[in-house]
Parts: C-alpha cells; structure tokens; sequence
C-alpha cells in the first residue's frame, strides 16, 4: 500500500526546472457564448457573458472554493481553465505553462495533469462501460503503464477511495449515487493530475452521502498533495473544504478571501446576502434571525446591468441612498485586506455593519471604524 | 385535529418486486400548525404525502393499509370525484419544480381561473380579479400584466411564487409542499420560504413541510418527524429534536452536515453505508445495518415509534408534543453531542447470519467488522 | 471500530450483472409479448432453414391436375394454379422475405450509420449538406424510392435487398446523427474529452455504442417493414423475377384473381407475412424496453 503514498511522476514534456508553487494562474479570462439571430445569414447579436473577466490563482496542495449561484458562471469558469470551453479573451498559466491558446496534441498531454469530477453521478459515467474501464480510461489514453500495471492501479484506485475492486466489471447503473461518484472520484485520479477541478460534486447526492464524498476528498488531498477547484453553490460546504473562496455574482469575482476571512468579515454585500439567506439547523437561531431578502431575480448574463452588477439587488445601495457611482462605475476587486479583495465601491460600509454583524455573529464594535481585523 | 394519518402502508408493485415504500407511518397535525417531514431520498415522506391526495401513480402505488383523517373523514375511502372536491381547496399541494408543475401551454391567468373556478362558483370576472390578488399577494410585480405570460416566460422564483398562489388561491386548511425550494437558489429559496411563512400565518393554514434540509425545518416548523426507509424514527418540536436528538440517523445527520454557526474544520461524520433497498421487506430495524448504536434486537425486532420516557402520555400535536423515537438504544445527551456512541466498550452488534465485510483503509491494517444483512443497492 | 471513523470498503449491488446484453436478453425474455413476437419469428426462421428438409413437396413444380384444391391433408395448405403445394411455397417463401428483409436493413443500417456518423461526428458544413441530401431522400415515400432503384437496376434479390435498404437509409442516418447530437452534451463525453481522448476515440468508444441501441430497435423494427416491402414489391411484379422461385408477395399477385373461389391462397403467404413482421415489431418493442441499461432505479 505504500506505493500508493508516491504518486507516480511521469516526466513533464515540458521543461520547467523548479515546479511553481502556484499550480493554476487565470488573468483576465472571459467566456462568451455568441448569440445569433437569421435562419440563412446568422448575424451575431450579442453575447452570453458567462464569465468577463475573472483572475485568480491556485496554490499547489490548497483548495480555493468558488461559490456562487446559477447564472454566476462558476461551472463555465471551471470548464474553461480546463480548456473544455475556449476562452474569448484571458490567460490561463498552468504548472507555470500558457495552456491559453494550447491545442490537438499539446493540450491533449497537457490533459493529464487536470481532471474534473462531475456533478451527476448518473450521466458523467459511459453507461456501456465497465467501472473498471470508466477508472482505467485515462491510462489507456495517455498510454500510462502495461496491461499488468493498468489492472493493479485500477485496482489500488478502487481501494483508494472505497470501492471493492471486485465489482470492476460491474457496469455503472449497478452502483449507488454515492459510489458513482467514488467512481467518478477514483477516474479524476488515475493519472495522478496536478489539479482537480470539482463541479458540483455532492450536489445530486443525498446529505448523508454527501459527507462520505466530502471526507473522501479531503483526505484524498492530504493523502496526495492534490490541489482542488471546488465549484458549489452551497456555501456550508465550500467553507468546510476550501482554504481561500470566490465568490461570483454574474461572471465575475466580487470577493475573494481565506475561508476564515469571508467568514469573520465578509465584505461585498453580495457575500453577506449570501451568508444571511443560508438556513442554520438550529431553531434557536433561525427565529431570532433578520434575514436580509434580496429583492427581484438575478439579472441575464446576456444584459449585465450597468455599472455594478450587483447595484439591482444591492440592499447597501439602498441604505446609502442610491449612490450615483454603484450605477455608473463598475468597481475593480482591490484589496482590503491582506489576501482579501473586494468588489465594491462602498465595502468599507460592510465592516462593522450591522447586516454583517448578523451573519458572522460578532457583538457591535466599541472601537475605532477604519482598521479592518483579518 | 385536522389531519390524522393512522398505520399508513403504501407499496408499489413493480416488475421488480414489490417496493415497501411507507411501512406504517402516523402522525397528526392540527390546525394551523406546520409540520416538517424531513429525510433523504426514498424515505416515503413525498409517497406519505401523494397517498394523502391519492396521486400515487396508478396502477403500481397502492395504500395497502391504515387511514387518513381529515376533519373525521377517512380519505382513502373516498372515491376519485370525491377527493377532487378537497384537493385544490381544502388540501393544496405544492411540488419541487415548477415548470412541470406548471402547464406549459397554458398562460398564468388561465391555471388560476382554472383552479379557482373548478372549486367556487364565480364569473370569469370575478375570478381574474381574484387570481390579480393573489399574484400580488405572493409579490409577483405588475399582476394584471403578467397573467397573461406562460410559466417559461418566468423565472425559477417567479414560477414557485405563482404555484404558492395557485396552491392558496382557495384559502386551503392544508397546504403540502413537497420541497418546495430546493430547486431553488439560496437567496431565492429566502424569498419564498419568507414568502411562504407569511401567508400560511395569515391565512390560518396548516403546513405540512417535506424537505431533505434541516436548515429550512429549522426556521419554519414547528414540530418535525424524521423519517426513514418508510418509518418515522423519530417525532418531536422543533425546538427538542435540535436541542436533544436521540435517534441515531437524526444524530448522524446533523453531525453529517457543513453548519456555517459551527467551526468551518469541525470535522464531519458521515453515516456510512447505503440506505436500503425498499424491495426488501424490512426486518427489525430499518437502519441498523448504517447504525453504530445497534444491537441484537435491532436486527430481528422493529422498534415502535414511543416516548422517550415509557408511560409518558402521548401528545401528538402542538408546542408540548411528546418526543417520540423508534428506536432500542437511542443515544445519550452526551453521545447525541459527540456524534458517536462514547459508552467505554460499546461495539455495535453483528448481523445475526454472522457476515463479515473488510474494512480497509490504505497504510492500515485491515479489520473485520461485522457487515450489514445483504442487502441491494437502493439509492 | 466505530463507524464514521475508517472508510468502509461500500458493497455493490450482489445480484451481478452478467454483461449488458445478457441483462437485456433476459429483461426481454420477461416480457409476454416480446417472447411472443420472437417466437413468431423463430417459426419462420426455423420454416426457412429447413424448408428443403421439411417442405412436402418441390415449390417450383407441381401436379396440374390437383390446380387450386383446397386445403386437404396431402396439401396442408391447399394448392395453387398451376398445382404446386402452397405450403411448401410458403416455406420457401419464408428464405426470400426474411433473408431479402434483413439483408436489406442491414444494407441500410451501413448505409445509414455511415453517414449519420460522418455528419454528427464532423458537424459543421458537411453535416449540413449530408442532412439536406437524406432530406430529400426522405421527401420521397420508401416504396417509391424502391420502386425507381429497382426499375434502373433490374430484376433480382440483391437489386430488391438494395433498394429497399436504401429506402430504409436516410432513417437511419437521421436517428444516428440525432442521438449522436444529443449524446455530444452527456457529462460522459466531456469526462472523456477532459481526459484527453481524441475525437475518434470518443466517438468510437463513447458516443457510437450508445447512439447504436436506439438504432437496434429501430432496425428491428424496420425488419417488419421491409418484409411488407419486399412483398409489395413482389406484388408489384418487382420481384426476383424468376416464376419458380416462390416469393410471398408474388404469390399473392398470382392468387389475387381468385380471392372469391380460393381463397386460402391468398390467406395463407397473406398471413405468413403479416404474422412475421408482427412478430419484427412486437420483438422491436420488447428490445426497446430490454436495452435500456435503465440509468434510474
């Protein structure tokens, strides 16, 4: 078993002598999706913008959360650092490499060292194949070890993450929610990638299943030094697992912090709607609790309102009087905060408001306004 | 009393076997109250509720024993015309996803009047006027112009609002909402269960919540009964199944979940194992082979759901409802807190047929513990 | 060991799968009328084989003296004008329509899986003119289409078997070139692109053995209509072409001017073809329910 300790190193095609300890960098990475109108002539009307403009890093053996709800582009964001969508405009740095552009048999290599678990068990699993196939598919593709060699990984996968590797022949629609997506776990490691993008991954199972994955996956990563993107809408979740989140709203990053950080002091109002409309299992709690409602549905990532995106919803704006700029500027992330940077013109309102103070549960301030604690 | 399920047995017959789907399910509710009924996927709280209404599916769902009271009257005796006459205006269902539950080649105001008509003699008039209300009622901005929009005109929030108005449009005594907000996004799912919270207030109406999230039973419930495999394991407030769980899964559940009120690195532990397959007739109880509380008797005798104080007179309904759990060794206060039985040298049974599974963990030894009875797959 | 602390190596479902197809033949043979519609057709099959085994008498030759006598026990099935035992037409018979019939839509099945993989592997501009020449394919009914292919290319069992495939074709390519479309969107597919599969690959091994069972049904399916069509096109006088060689659809042209005084000339190859391509449609159906690996319990 301790083979297993040692990820297998395949030599990188690449030469880039010391290994970066930021495994992915994204700079300016947009992703529209052309909307077209005509039946003979298609005439490009305007565009979906799923992601505009997005940057982050990734540091290796960390995990950043990205958080958001439908419409956000967090599952588009995921695809396409992974190449799976192509970007209209941006840079995507992996392992210190310019993938941006990369295509055919580049990327293809390049494949190896990024893997994604899906959110539906069901459908992310080639129903006409065996378990065993489905786990062992990204070595025959990359041409990875002897027959020998590929049954006995397959094999030590399958224990890795908690599956009987009796039942490899077994075809997917025999297995559980749950196992499926072990199966699905154990298929993202089989070439021992650099970086685990998770889309979704325990939404479609049931809550008592959804720990087995999450416990799965974080031991997976201290057992291998994995580093993960873990998209969710659910942030409980995404707290519990990530080291540092982003949190999107309408294809862009409006904070991003450690987990500890947009905890203790969140400070885009978006962030704190977020935290404040999250149900707490405590009845206690939840009938002392003032929720803040946001009013009215998230805006077309087709028509992005103008401005700050958020301004339609934005209860801040509101109780500042609808200033001018929220409609006017759209605001950059800057940073508050070491390691914590916001999108909003108006963040240092958030600190040590009351509407925060109700979602990270602290007592009302005594002291001077100005100096933000991490 | 307003409703009273007694002993409740739904099965389905499929080609596959017969699927146990609810084994014996009562509970009461009274008027006005809002009851949880919270559990996983295949626990029978959506198949308890569809058998309430008679919407099983036909021919395979079946209620094959027990009875269900409505103010005295025993629903499932009732014929089909019947029941029509109560669903819609005296007992209102609302469903997970709205675009299904929504016709979609009828325009809004045409489901309204629809539904509003098939209960009350009104002109046509007068119903527009009524369905306008109620689109105001659950927010819906500028009623009068969006009556005549079709459901996927609407979004995701929007067409759960209108279901709402649909499902209160004749003032119900009882609404069913079959998670309601789980399709939704968080801060949607906060408008509605607001939303929905308010005008069941208002309107007097009794709640029956069906929800997999203990989050959402948290705020909006009164009292709560856990349920699963088709049994309620455990029936108590609100206030006491959070503050003193005893069952084991109810336990496992709340240790098993991501709170943001708790430390972000509290570890979870998760219920291992699978629920059952409803195919198979249950024995004893139904979680046992997932407990890490059980013993002997858990395999072969099924716990009745009674008070945790035995001779304690029950009371079903109501701010002082007696707290009920089916189970033979439920946990301590300090165990329900740790999330593990803790008593020093408690092992949970083995199965009675003696299997054994190998649990292996790499880089460990492996262990034999005893396996749970064979079962199938059902999840 | 308390549960919730090590990760328990998780069971499977013990009721083992022994394969795919095995699951689904035995799905099949759980189904009354499948079972019925592939007996119907193993009786044919089995009438076919061994029809110089078991036919009484010679087909193409028969005993004038006996023309159009009713069914009596020398003649099961009666004989025809010119004296020659119905039953034993019916039995050679049976080798023309099943083997032209099936032949046929396997013609059409490679005609048609071809270019309904070509299209919606490559999509685009060739997609688009392929879609528009099966169009016009379409546009034209399936007998006609036979019809005129058997007209240019003459008389004879491959003509028959060509030209009723091709009629059966641009269905085909159509319902390949949809599924396939439909499947590009699965999750599987994008797992095996972001694996780094090329796209042959993911055709061949992930997209084409699931877009194919929808077209297995079909296909079976298609069996009873070609058996219809190939007999329509013997009635039509389409046929082989040769009058000794018993064929269902000719023996109905021939028997056709004597449906009011021998009719069971016309009943018997009448129902062995409508009993046979019952029995392609109820096994079709069956197939539909049996191959679906059913992705939800």
């Amino acid at each position: 078993m301790t083979a297993m300790e040692q990820p297998v190193e395949q030599p990188l095609s690449v030469a880039t002598p010391p290994v970066p300890e930021q495994v992915l960098e994204v700079t300016g990475l947009k992703v529209y999706f052309p909307i077209t109108d005509g039946i003979v002539i298609e005439r490009h009307v305007g565009d979906i913008k799923a992601v505009d403009g997005v940057s982050l890093t990734i540091e290796r053996g960390t995990t950043l959360g990205l958080v958001g709800e439908s419409g956000c582009g967090k599952s588009t964001l995921g695809r396409a650092i992974l190449r799976l969508y192509q970007p209209t405009a941006g840079k995507i740095v992996f392992d210190g490499q310019d993938v941006t552009s990369l295509g055919g048999g580049a990327l293809r290599a390049m494949r190896r060292r990024m893997q994604m678990i899906f959110q539906d068990p069901y459908a992310s699993l080639n129903p006409r194949m065996t378990a065993g196939g489905i786990v062992g598919e990204p070595l025959d593709i990359h041409h990875i070890g002897t027959k020998t060699e590929r049954r006995q990984r397959i094999e030590d996968l399958f224990q890795i993450v908690g599956l009987d590797p009796a039942f490899a022949e077994r075809y997917p629609h025999e297995f559980s929610g749950g196992q499926r997506q072990r199966i699905g776990v154990a298929r993202a490691l089989a070439v021992n990638p650099d970086l685990i993008v998770a889309d979704e991954p325990i939404s479609a199972l049931d809550v008592s299943i959804q720990a087995q994955i999450i416990n799965l996956l974080e031991r997976l990563q201290g057992q291998f030094n994995l580093t993960y993107l873990f998209i969710a809408h659910d942030l409980s979740v995404v707290r519990h697992i990530s080291d540092r989140i982003a949190v999107m709203y309408l294809g862009r990053i409006v904070e991003l912090a450690s987990s500890k950080g947009l905890n203790t002091e969140p400070l885009h109002p978006y962030s704190v709607a977020l935290l404040s409309a999250i149900p707490i299992p405590d009845p206690a709690i939840e009938s002392k609790r003032r929720r803040i409602i946001l009013r009215g549905d998230v805006p077309s990532p087709a028509a992005p309102p103008a401005g700050c995106r958020f301004n339609t919803r934005c209860w801040l704006k509101e109780r500042l009087g609808n200033p001018a700029r929220c409609t006017e500027e759209d605001p950059q992330l800057r940073e508050l905060a070491p390691g914590h940077t916001v999108a909003c013109h108006f963040a240092e309102e958030v600190a040590g408001s009351a509407e925060q103070r109700q979602v990270t549960g602290r007592p009302a301030p005594a002291a001077v306004p100005g100096s933000l604690p991490v | 009393m307003l409703l009273s399920v007694r002993d409740l047995v739904v099965r389905f017959r499929t080609h596959d076997g017969t699927v146990n789907a609810v084994n014996g399910v009562s509970f009461d509710l009274d008027e006005g109250e809002t009851l949880g009924l919270v559990g996983e996927s295949g626990c029978g709280k959506s198949v308890t509720n569809l058998a309430i209404m008679h919407l099983l599916p036909k021919p395979a769902g079946r209620i094959e024993g027990g009875q269900v009271l409505f103010e005295g009257v025993d629903l499932t005796t009732l014929s089909e015309s019947d029941i029509r006459l109560i669903r819609g205006s005296e007992i209102a269902m609302i469903f997970q996803d709205p675009m299904t539950s929504l016709n979609p080649v009828l325009t809004i105001e045409e489901q309204l009047v629809e539904t509003i008509r098939a209960h009350r003699k009104v002109s046509p008039a007068d119903a527009r006027t009524r369905a306008i209300e109620l689109l105001g009622m659950v927010g819906i901005p500028e009623p009068a112009s969006r009556l005549k929009s079709y459901p996927h005109q609407f979004s995701g929030g929007m067409r759960q609002r209108v279901m709402i108005a649909i499902g209160l449009a004749l003032e119900p005594k009882l609404l069913i909402a079959d998670e309601p907000t789980t399709a939704l996004d968080v801060t949607i799912q906060a408008q509605m269960l607001e939303l929905l919270q308010r005008l069941t207030n208002e309107q007097g109406t009794a709640v029956i919540l069906i929800t997999h999230d203990l989050g959402v039973v948290a705020g909006m419930t009164r009292r709560i009964n856990v349920m699963y495999a088709g049994f309620v394991v455990e029936a108590a407030t609100t206030v006491d199944l959070f503050a003193a769980p005893r069952h084991p899964y109810t336990v496992g559940l709340l240790h098993s979940i991501p709170r943001l009120d708790a430390a972000a690195d509290e570890p979870l532990i998760p219920i291992e194992g699978v629920p059952p397959d409803l195919r198979v007739a249950p024995v004893g109880c139904a979680f046992a082979p997932r407990c890490a509380w059980r013993l002997a008797r858990c395999w072969t005798e099924t716990p009745p759901l009674s008070p945790l104080e035995p001779g304690t007179i029950v009371k079903t309904t109501g701010p002082e409802a007696t707290h009920r759990i089916a189970c033979w060794n439920p946990a301590t206060a300090e165990e329900a807190v740790a999330g593990a039985p803790i008593r020093p040298g408690f092992v949970p049974a083995p199965a009675p047929d003696g299997k054994v599974d190998v649990v292996e963990e790499p880089g460990l030894p492996a262990v034999a513990v005893p396996a749970g009875p064979s079962h199938e797959d059902g999840a | 060991m308390t549960a919730g602390t090590a990760p328990v190596v998780i069971r499977a479902a013990p009721r083992a799968s022994r394969g795919l197809w095995r699951d689904a033949f035995r799905r099949l043979l759980r189904n009354g009328p499948a079972v019925l519609g592939l007996v119907f057709i193993l009786i044919f099959v089995v009438g076919a084989v061994l029809a110089p085994l078991i036919a009484p008498y010679d087909p193409a030759f028969g005993n004038l003296s006996l023309s159009k006598q009713g069914p009596t026990a020398a003649h099961l099935f009666g004989t025809d004008l010119l004296g020659r035992d119905e039953l034993s037409r019916v039995l050679y018979g049976a080798r023309i329509s099943l083997i032209v019939g099936v032949v046929a839509v396997l013609f059409g099945l490679v005609f048609g899986v071809t270019v309904g993989a070509v299209a919606g592997g490559l999509g685009g501009k060739v997609d688009t003119v392929l879609m528009r020449v099966t169009d016009v394919l379409l546009a034209i009914p399936g007998i006609l289409l036979a019809i005129g292919i058997v007209a240019w290319l003459g008389h004879g069992q491959i003509q028959i078997m060509l030209a009723v495939g091709i009629s059966y074709a641009p269905i085909f390519a159509r319902l390949l070139r949809g599924s396939l479309l439909a499947l590009r969107e699965a999750d599987f597919v994008t797992a095996a692109r972001s694996e780094g599969a090329t796209p042959v690959r993911i055709l061949l091994r992930h997209l084409m053995p699931n877009a194919l069972t929808p077209l297995i049904v079909q296909a079976t399916l298609a069996m009873a209509t070609a058996i219809i069509d190939v007999a329509g096109l013997g009635f039509l006088g389409l046929g082989p072409g040769d009058p000794r060689v018993a064929e269902w659809g000719e023996m109905l042209t021939d028997s056709a001017r004597f449906l009011q005084n021998a009719p069971y000339l016309i009943l018997f190859p009448g129902a062995a073809i409508v009993i046979s391509a019952i029995g392609f449609n109820l096994l079709g159906d069956g197939l539909r329910e049996a191959i679906d690996p059913r992705l939800k319990r």
